[in-house]
Parts: structure tokens; C-alpha cells; sequence
């Protein structure tokens, strides 16, 4: 599907490591940032450059921050590590901060290892396990005023009320159009797929957010356009939706499969994905505002919750399954990857007659045809549930 | 396995012993040594004979050392837990499955029994009467793989006493860790108990990660704490006064104290006065209290005489090698087999897990949930890496060692993430030899000359 605006958004992607070399020349400080509920609106109103990290997919990678970690570690951090390790990433090698949240306190412990083995300038924000209690919404309100004032002091300037206000239009604005675009990814006929709206998603980690913004409105515009030309044809076809552990960028190997084997993904409800941009809503342009919104918003699954019925992250979950006309949930779990590993059975259960796969994997190729074989089986059974539907 | 002769007390000692002073609990009732005696040296060998295999791989295997007459009444209280929790549990007390390494004080005060997994594995084999060491960690493994099946192979061993509460196997009440203290696999596994078919009540308390010079991180854990003691004490029956709650902090940092003195005295004799099993064994009274803080603190006191007296007579603790080298032990839930450790020529001087809980005693006076939470949050295992390690140096300096081994059971995936990183600083910092070793032997004695290998290396090396 050749739509222009996601070339724009490429060649955006490929200017931007020398357009951050220039704007550190012109004193700029970029502030790297990993994990869920990092307040990015802050870091932006404070006229710091907030960059998206953590990539997958690279065994190599993983081999080289194996070194400083444990195996019992997931590949996710340990690639981040081998990132850090190896300092060539154009943005890694850019950082002036890297800023970690601890709801995945995997994450937590990476964020001391590069600070100690790889002298990158660290920061914590603290996360409740109790998050939907008010003494978790407390807490965390302390944390996030906490974090303001040890990034003021980094940027050399305090937050003004207006402009985090600004960056909050932006932020919600941005959140809005990925939300626009997954909805557009999901029709019959849609005119981009659900692998170009990740890759939209991330090249969020690294432009500007303004310049993202824009180029987000362009491309629904385009999208728009096209949708009244009303191209495409309907075929019977297994709608996947993707659950579990994160898809970071550059880990394509499940994604390849299931496409490779005629699957449709047509949702997902991953923290890497779609889950970042939902049900977040800033009342005040407060830290403390900021910090209850993050809290409020689809918890992610490495903080517990002790109630089936109103668990919102699985309220949320069924939710996107019909809202995107799913046919079968492929549950991805990264090896130590506990939080969403440990809820794969529970998963199933919740959601009952809708298929359901669980593949365990790591990033290595090892498992490549396993995976595949399993997933063939299950587009299979799914493509023959909905042909004999039809038929009858 | 056992081809050995079932470890037994020799009748030499038995006037020895039955002369000392028994032991009192917290319902005021007491033992006599001579019924200790009994029940060491009958009763538990027909009930518990899987404790008496004298092969060098069981990891529980009793000290050697029969004329430490504490240590005998460690086994007593050990082995005599199964049937303490059954009578209390039947009396109406709540039993509470809790994190290991963190303080105690909040769930007995408020009439609770907390039961870390470690324990709670124990109690269930327990439940099966005249096993042999093979048959009961089988029963225990059974019990971990039938966790793994429902929840995941990526869980650490920890998952077994989740699958036994699961299994019915024992009686818990409640289900009311600590979270992410020493331990991330906890969180999700509390977590699973959402979708099974029984309805334990749970509750977190959650234990906030990067909290120095964060006071809201006290105020947070304080508040929880009160939440915790009110379910407990609804559950106890018990009327949970501040005055209550202090009570119980005294009595368990007057424990914590004395295995600070022990550790003090013991790092300070010519000659190791205790073998491996026996210091580490009282360290660990001071942090579990083994299901009675009364009786625990009361055989503190009586180890802590023993100590004394076997330093002033310059007695070095039986099967402690001649030139011992003195190894400092790092990492949670597992460490090295001590028996092994001994005849390779080395002896373990400290632990930085359970002995970090019993290095910060509670406040006594002012507010008891903010006291505790305070102490909790002071734990030196639980600072930031580099200011753990750096105590953890400083550990390894006093106790004279001469090498650090970190050890971490498969699965863990939080305290395997620093080992390297403490290992690194710890050898800088204290300029000794370090090493960090992955094993999968919790639970069981078989299939662990890979690990048994690697720590003999270290200590030729060392």
C-alpha cells in the first residue's frame, strides 16, 4: 500500500540521528526513556529531547549484555544491555539521561547496570505495585513530583505550568491518531496494515514529537483519501490479535511468521503497541495530575492485580478482541518474561471459546520452525472454522 | 542415595544435654530437654527419617556437630513445625504465606503465623510421615512440576509452595507477602491465586523499589502495613494495639540483637567455634522464628551462651577443616552445600541475605507501622546494588573472608540480575575473590555435582 506519508515518515526516521547530533551542539540534552509509565509530557515540557529506547530481535545483541546479566534474565533487557554495552545505536550514543520506570523491575535492575558499567546518567521513577489503591496513587504522586524536580534540575529550569499544558495537547493528540490509525489498519478493505502502524509507532520513539505529530495528521489525511476510494477485495482471512510480552522494534520474527503464513494481525493489546496509547487522560497540567493519569490508565501486566472480574487490563484485552473483530489471540511471551508468561493460562481461561496460542520464544532463530509450525496449524484451524461458518 | 547410616545423637551426650534448660513458647507452655531428647532421638527419626539421612548431599542434613547442644534444639524446633502450625492453625490461628527475608514483627503481632515458601515446602513434605530423603523430594517435587504446569517453567522454585496452598497440601489463610523484596517472581505468583478454585483472601504489600531519601516510600509501606494488620487481626480475633505491635518488635529485636552479638563474637574467635549449619542456622532464627519468636529468641539465647563458652575454651566447631578458608555467601532461597564446602577445606563466615533483616532493628517507641517499615526499608540487601555490595564488602572485611560466592537458584530472575554487578564490586571494594554461581538444586540432593564441582574450584582456587 504505497502511501507517501510513510515514506516522509522514513526519510524523517533517517535524518534524525545527525539532527540530534546538531541540536546537542546547540546545548540540547536528550533524555533516553524506557519502560510504561514514564511521564514523557514532562520531559518534553521541559524542553528536554525525550527519546524512546529498547529494541529486540538481535541475538547478537543479547550475547553481549548477557555478559554484565543473567540468562535468567528476558532478552529484552538483555539486549538493551548489549546495547549500552556496545554504545553504536545512533540515539544510545546520544543520550544525556536515561530515565527508567520500575514497573517492570527487570527494567530496574538494568537501569543500575548501565549506570554502573557503562556510566550513562540514571534516573528512577518509582511505581506502586499497589497502583489502584489510594495509597499507591500517593505514592506515586510523590514520585512523579520527585522525578520533576530531579529532571529540572538536569535541564536547569523549572516546568512551566504552560508548557506542560502544551506538550500535554501534544501528547493527547498523538495518542488520538494512533488510535485513529489502529482503527483504519482493522477494516476489510484498510488501506495500511497493522505491522506499518507499529513501525509508525516506532519511529515515535525517536522524532520530534511536534514533527511526529504532524506527520501522524498527514497520514490519516492521506489514509482518508484513500479509504473513499474503497479498493480491496474480502476473502476469508484469520484476524490475529497479538497479546503478552512487548513487540519492541526490530523483533519481527513472530509478526513474520504468522504474515508469512497468510495470517492478518488486526490488534494488539502489547505495551508496545496499542496499550501505551489508551484511556490516558491528564485533568490538570500537575505532576500530580500526570502521575494519576499514568496510574488510571490499562495497567500493564508486570504490576499485579488481585481481582479477575475487574482486572481492566483484561477488561481491556476482551474488549479490543471484539472492537477489532479478532478471530484467535496469538499470546507472545518472551523466556523470564514472568509477568506475562506467568498469565498465559489465566488468559486463556478468561477469554474462553476465542483461539488462543501461546508461543514462548527468545530472539534467537532457533525455534523458527517450531513457532512456524504451530502457527501455520493455527491460521489453519481458524481459516477452517470461518469457511465452514460460511458454508453453513 | 543414603548408603550411609542414618544419623543419630550418641547416648554419650544425652546427660549432656537433658541437664540443660528446655525451651519456652509463646503460649507459655514449655519442653524439657529430656523431651526434646525423646522426641530427637525416636519420635522424629521414625516420623521425619528423611532429616537423619547423614548423606553428604542433603542440603538439611543436621550439624555434625552433636555436642553444639543448641543446634539440637534447632532441629527440635524445625521438625516440630508441621505439628505446632497444624495445633495452632486447628486453635484458630490464621496461617500467612509472607516473602522470606523481611521482618516478621507486623504478622505475629497481629496474631498471625507467617509461613515464607521455603517453610510452607517443608510443612507439606511434612505432611507425609516416614519418607526417606529420595521419597520426600519427591513428594516436594511433585508438588513444584504441578505448579510449573498450571503456571510456567520460567518460575523459580518458589512456585512449589504456591502449587501446595493451590493443592491443598497445607492450610494457609491468607496470602500476604511482601513484593518485590529480594524476589520478583512473587507478585505474579500471589497473582495466580486470582484464577483457582479456592478462595484464599490476598493482599500485597507492596515494597518500593529506589526508596532512599524517599520518605513518601515509608508512608507508603506504613499505610499497608495497617491494612495488613487489620486483615490479620480479623481473621485472629486479636485486639492489635500499638502497644501490641511493640511488644512483638522487642521480643524480635531482642533475637536480631543476639545473632548480631553471635556474629560479632564469632567472627572475632582464633577458632571458628560452629561448623557452616550451625552458624547459619542460628542467623536464620533471628529472621523466621520458625513459627515462634518465643522459643526462637530463647534458643538464641542459649546459642549465644554455648558460643561464648566454647570461645573462652578456644574449642573450634566439629568439622570445621583445619585452615579453613572462610567464605562469604551471597543471593537468596540457596547457597552452597556446607557439608561439601568442609571437606573441600572451607567454612561459610556470613550470609548477606537473612542477616541483612537481622542488621536494622525496630524503632521502639513512636509510631510501630512507620517504625517497621522504616527498619524494612533499611534493610542493607535491599539498597540500591552498589550500596548493597558496598556493605557486603564491608561484611566480608569483618568476618575475615577470603572469598565470595553469589548464588541464585534457576529462575530468578532478580537477584541473578546483580550478581555479576556484586560480585564485581564486592571483589574491588574488599579485594577478595568472588564468584556467582546459577544452580537448580533447590529442593533436592540429587544431580548437583555440577554446582558441588564449581564451589570446590573456588575454594582449591582460594
Amino acid at each position: 500500500m504505497g502511501l507517501k506519508t510513510l515514506d516522509k515518515i522514513t526519510a524523517a526516521l533517517e535524518s534524525r540521528p545527525a539532527e540530534l547530533e546538531q541540536l546537542r551542539k546547540q546545548g540540547k540534552k536528550i533524555v533516553g526513556w524506557l519502560a510504561y509509565n514514564i511521564p514523557e509530557e514532562i520531559i518534553y515540557a521541559l524542553g528536554l529531547i525525550p527519546i524512546r529506547i529498547g529494541q529486540g530481535g538481535d541475538g547478537r545483541l543479547v550475547e553481549v549484555g548477557a555478559r554484565h546479566i543473567s540468562t535468567k534474565n528476558c532478552v529484552f533487557v538483555r539486549q538493551a544491555l548489549g546495547q549500552f554495552a556496545e554504545k553504536t545505536d545512533p540515539y544510545i550514543k546520544q543520550l544525556d539521561l536515561v530515565a527508567i520506570d520500575a514497573t517492570c523491575i527487570q527494567l530496574y535492575r538494568l537501569e543500575e547496570l548501565i549506570n554502573f558499567y557503562f556510566d550513562y546518567k540514571t534516573i528512577v521513577l518509582g511505581v506502586p505495585r499497589n497502583f489502584a489503591t489510594t495509597e499507591g496513587h500517593e505514592y506515586f504522586r510523590k514520585e512523579v513530583e520527585f522525578f520533576t524536580k530531579k529532571l529540572e534540575l538536569f535541564a536547569g529550569t523549572a516546568l512551566e505550568q504552560s508548557r506542560l499544558e502544551e506538550a500535554i495537547s501534544i501528547y493527547d493528540n498523538i495518542r488520538e491518531a494512533i488510535k485513529t490509525l489502529y482503527r483504519y489498519q482493522s477494516l476489510d478493505n484498510a488501506p495500511l496494515s497493522w505491522r506499518q502502524v507499529s513501525s509508525v509507532i516506532n519511529a515515535g520513539y525517536n522524532l520530534d514529537r511536534l514533527t511526529y505529530l504532524e506527520l501522524l495528521q498527514e497520514l490519516i489525511k492521506e489514509i482518508e483519501k484513500n479509504l473513499s476510494a474503497g479498493t480491496g477485495s474480502r476473502e476469508i482471512e484469520a484476524r490475529i490479535f497479538l497479546s503478552g510480552s512487548l513487540i519492541p522494534p526490530g523483533d519481527t520474527k513472530l509478526i513474520d511468521i504468522i504474515e508469512q503464513l497468510g495470517g492478518r494481525i488486526v490488534g494488539d493489546d502489547l505495551w508496545s503497541g496499542l496499550n501505551f496509547f489508551l484511556n490516558l487522560n491528564i485533568q490538570e497540567p500537575t505532576p500530580y495530575s500526570v502521575a494519576d493519569a499514568y496510574l488510571d490508565r490499562v495497567p500493564h501486566g508486570s504490576l499485579p492485580y488481585l481481582d479477575l472480574e475487574s482486572d481492566g487490563r483484561l477488561a481491556n484485552l476482551k474488549h479490543q478482541i471484539k472492537e477489532f473483530n479478532a478471530d484467535g489471540v496469538v499470546y507472545h511471551t518472551l523466556r523470564y518474561c514472568d509477568a506475562f508468561t506467568f498469565k498465559a493460562g489465566e488468559t486463556k481461561d478468561v477469554l474462553g471459546n476465542v483461539p488462543f496460542l501461546e508461543i514462548h520464544t527468545e530472539y534467537s532463530g532457533s525455534d523458527f520452525e517450531a513457532i512456524r509450525t504451530r502457527v501455520e496449524a493455527f491460521i489453519e484451524m481458524i481459516k477452517s472454522k470461518k469457511e465452514i461458518a460460511e458454508l453453513v | 542415595m543414603a548408603i550411609t547410616a542414618p544419623f543419630s545423637y550418641p547416648e554419650s551426650i544425652k546427660e549432656k544435654f537433658t541437664a540443660t534448660q528446655g525451651l519456652k513458647f509463646k503460649d507459655g507452655s514449655t519442653v524439657s530437654s529430656a523431651e526434646i531428647w525423646e522426641f530427637m532421638t525416636k519420635e522424629a527419626p521414625t516420623r521425619f527419617p528423611y532429616a537423619f539421612d547423614a548423606g553428604a548431599n542433603n542440603m538439611g542434613r543436621f550439624s555434625d556437630d552433636v555436642n553444639f547442644l543448641s543446634g539440637i534444639k534447632r532441629g527440635y524446633l524445625t521438625l516440630t513445625l508441621k505439628d505446632r502450625v497444624m495445633k495452632e492453625h486447628a486453635a484458630g490461628t490464621p496461617t500467612v504465606l509472607v516473602q522470606g527475608g523481611q521482618a516478621m514483627d507486623a504478622y505475629y503481632a497481629a496474631g498471625g503465623l507467617p509461613v515464607r515458601p521455603g517453610l510452607v515446602m517443608q510443612w507439606a513434605r511434612n505432611m507425609h510421615e516416614g519418607l526417606s530423603l529420595r521419597q520426600s523430594e519427591t513428594l516436594g517435587l511433585n508438588i513444584l512440576e504441578s505448579g510449573r504446569r498450571k503456571i510456567s517453567i520460567d518460575a523459580c522454585n518458589q512456585i512449589a509452595a504456591h502449587a501446595a496452598i493451590d493443592n491443598k497440601v497445607v492450610p494457609i489463610d491468607l496470602i500476604a507477602p511482601f513484593l518485590c523484596l529480594r524476589c520478583s517472581d512473587m507478585s505474579f505468583l500471589v497473582e495466580t491465586h486470582r484464577n483457582r478454585e479456592h478462595d484464599i483472601p490476598r493482599y500485597l504489600v507492596d515494597y518500593p523499589v529506589d526508596h532512599e531519601n524517599k520518605p513518601w516510600a515509608a508512608e507508603y509501606i506504613a499505610t499497608e502495613l495497617r491494612e495488613l494488620i487489620a486483615k490479620i487481626a480479623a481473621l485472629s480475633g486479636r485486639t492489635v494495639t500499638d502497644e501490641v505491635i511493640f511488644d512483638e518488635i522487642r521480643l524480635e529485636n531482642r533475637g536480631r540483637r543476639i545473632a548480631t552479638e553471635i556474629a560479632d563474637l564469632w567472627w572475632g574467635a582464633e577458632n571458628p567455634p560452629t561448623n557452616s549449619t550451625d552458624f547459619f542456622g542460628i542467623a536464620f532464627l533471628a529472621n523466621d522464628f520458625l513459627g515462634d519468636p518465643v522459643a526462637s529468641v530463647d534458643l538464641l539465647e542459649q546459642s549465644k551462651i554455648e558460643i561464648e563458652e566454647r570461645i573462652r575454651n578456644n574449642v573450634r566447631g566439629f568439622g570445621v577443616p583445619d585452615h579453613a578458608k572462610r567464605l562469604y555467601i551471597c543471593g537468596s532461597c540457596v547457597g552452597p552445600n556446607a557439608h561439601h564446602a568442609q571437606t573441600a577445606g572451607a567454612i561459610f563466615v556470613g550470609r548477606d541475605d537473612s542477616w541483612s533483616c537481622i542488621s536494622v532493628p525496630v524503632e521502639e517507641e513512636g509510631d510501630p507501622y512507620l517504625n517497621i517499615a522504616r527498619s524494612m526499608l533499611a534493610y542493607p540487601y535491599e539498597q540500591r546494588t552498589e550500596k548493597r555490595a558496598e556493605w557486603t564488602a564491608e561484611q566480608v572485611r569483618r568476618s575475615r573472608a577470603d572469598g565470595v560466592i553469589f548464588m541464585y537458584q534457576w529462575g530468578c530472575n532478580y537477584q541473578s540480575g546483580v550478581a555479576r554487578m556484586i560480585s564485581d564490586i564486592v571483589k574491588e571494594k574488599a579485594g577478595v575473590v568472588t564468584t556467582f554461581v546459577e544452580v537448580g538444586e533447590l529442593g533436592r540432593s540429587e544431580a548437583t555435582e555440577q554446582s558441588t564441582n564449581r564451589v570446590e574450584a573456588f575454594i582449591e582456587m582460594v
